[in-house]
């Protein structure tokens, strides 16, 4: 089964595109079978960060039924095991999905067979970016080192974790049950999703207990990019410091990746950044983050079934 | 989980149930820049009132914890709740931290607190009379009288700063061509001054030892 993970930062400009174009090219080449997806619906450009100007397939070919699956939609990139499924070529209303064709779309995703499934998703908190995020249990945030991008990344992070333990309370058929905690706490629940827990803890005690181990699965990542030498280094470990004590959620942060003028030229240049800019200080700190997130699957691999290989 | 405000003072700051004060100022300092109005890592995350809340439960923590009064009360009723034994709670000084550089300095105090002390017990210790009696001081001579008052080597190498090897050397009669007579001298003024003796008598009597 493939390891999806969902790339997702709240603000626009933080660089979501750039890491996960990047860490795509760095995974594939170190012989992982990857697939970038870009759910940007709205503003799609993850093709152009990995240098393809004009893809000739996209989502949306699947999700008009022109193209009877997702699978054909996959196109293959210049470099060996890279593969990208586009979200240009969309008609422009497409940033508001139905439900159904989101439903749809979540499912074939979760059907397609390779190692890394990375999704590049677009800003704020709608649904149609959170849900993204339960098709799997790993997830990674990013943000940058600014007050405007904090906010968000809480934000996200607040309405994931809310997204998340609605899932899991269907899933064990707790709907009614929510919903009551909700109207109990209306507006705590906005401001502190870990109320909605205790609630239920209250209510019922059993199930409180199911819903917090399975919120214990998330393996949720942090990623501050666009760093510079006058920013505090440890603001990624404060984060996820404040997240772990107050959210209770577990979030590991996976490294800083500097900022560089260079990515602005790579960008213009409709070229790969880390094949540019092969030993600048962002494409080390790029691969220490890959290595990160390798060593995560591994681990998820080796705790869900040891004799299963890849 | 724990709720936030339901952690005990330890756990709010995050240090163990035996941290020093200097780890439990430092806990407090780092948390402080965490929670603080103009912390960027937790912007937007707290309302206003929330976060005074925080601050003020972790003024509380640190105010107790780092005085020695409070902080032994504190323990008293974590330990009659049950969440800390009397293993695990911090007893000041007999924890010794030797990266710490103040741990040597509470150590030479130790000692030289101890000197009227001492002194006493020189003047009250038959073994140490008797061999202070005797003409000639030899270095087992010292050693005995050392052992005798239950001072380490490593004592009165943190206070006179000499090494241990060259006070052993000394106490061994060993010291042989290692040392000028000039140093010799001043190292054994100041190990008698270290373990209460009179330096003028034990620098005279040892030397008189030597120089024949």
């Amino acid at each position: 089964m493939a390891h999806i993970w969902p790339i997702g930062g709240g603000k626009g400009g933080t660089g979501k595109s750039f890491l996960t174009g990047n860490i795509g090219i760095l995974l594939a080449k170190q012989g992982f079978k990857t697939l970038l997806i870009d759910a940007d619906l709205g503003a799609p450009n993850l093709h152009t960060i990995i240098g393809l100007s004009n893809p000739t397939l996209s989502l949306s070919d699947f999700l008009n039924k022109r193209i009877p699956t997702l699978q054909e939609t996959v196109l293959e990139m210049p470099i060996h095991n890279l593969f990208l499924i586009s979200g240009t070529r969309n008609k422009l209303d497409i940033a508001n999905l139905a439900h159904e064709q989101k439903i749809k779309m979540l499912r074939a995703i979760s059907k397609l067979d390779y190692d890394y499934i990375l999704l590049d998703l677009g800003t704020g908190t709608s649904f149609n970016t959170i849900d993204f995020f339960t098709l799997s249990d790993s997830g990674i945030f990013v943000c940058t080192p600014e007050p405007t991008s904090i906010e968000n990344i809480y934000r996200l992070i607040r309405s994931v974790y809310v997204r998340k333990i609605r899932q899991v309370l269907k899933i064990h058929r707790f709907r009614t049950l929510a919903q009551e905690a909700e109207a109990q706490n209306q507006d705590a629940i906005v401001q502190s999703p870990e109320t909605l827990l205790d609630v239920l803890k209250n209510t019922q005690p059993e199930e409180g207990k199911r819903l917090e181990a399975s919120l214990k699965a998330f393996q949720f990542k942090l990623i501050v990019n666009q760093v510079r030498r006058q920013d505090n280094p440890k603001i990624g470990i404060l984060i996820c410091k404040v997240i772990g004590r107050h959210l209770g959620l577990k979030i590991q942060f996976l490294g800083n990746v500097s900022f560089d003028e260079n990515v602005h030229e790579a960008v213009c240049r409709k070229e790969p950044f880390i094949d540019q800019y092969r030993y600048s200080q962002a494409t080390l700190e790029l691969k220490a983050v890959v290595k990160g997130i390798v060593g995560t699957t591994e681990e998820q691999a080796a705790t869900l079934s040891p004799t299963a290989s890849a | 989980m724990k709720r936030f405000l339901d952690l005990n003072f330890y756990e709010l700051l995050e240090v163990a149930y035996d941290a020093s004060p200097f780890e439990i100022r430092r806990a407090y300092k780092e948390m402080v820049q965490l929670y603080q109005g103009d912390s960027l890592a937790s912007y937007s995350f707290f309302s206003r009132e929330e976060r005074q809340e925080i601050l003020a439960k972790l003024d509380e923590a640190y105010s107790t914890l780092i005085d020695e009064k409070k902080r032994f009360h504190y323990d008293q009723l974590l330990i009659e709740r049950g969440v800390l034994e009397e293993e695990m709670k911090y007893r000041g000084d007999r924890k010794t931290l030797s990266f710490m550089p103040n741990a040597k300095r509470s150590r030479t105090n130790e000692l030289s607190r101890r000197k009227n002390e001492l002194k006493a017990s020189v003047s009250s210790n038959s073994v140490i009379q008797e061999i202070l009696s005797r003409d000639i001081l030899s270095g087992k001579d010292l050693k005995k009288i050392r052992d005798e008052l239950g001072v380490s080597l490593e004592m009165i190498s943190d206070i006179a700063k000499i090494r241990v090897v060259l006070l052993r050397a000394i106490e061994e009669d060993q010291f042989g061509k290692t040392l000028s007579r000039m140093f010799l001298k001043s190292f054994l003024r100041s190990y008698a001054q270290c373990i209460g003796l009179d330096a003028d008598v034990v620098v005279n009597r040892y030397l008189k030892g030597v120089i024949d």
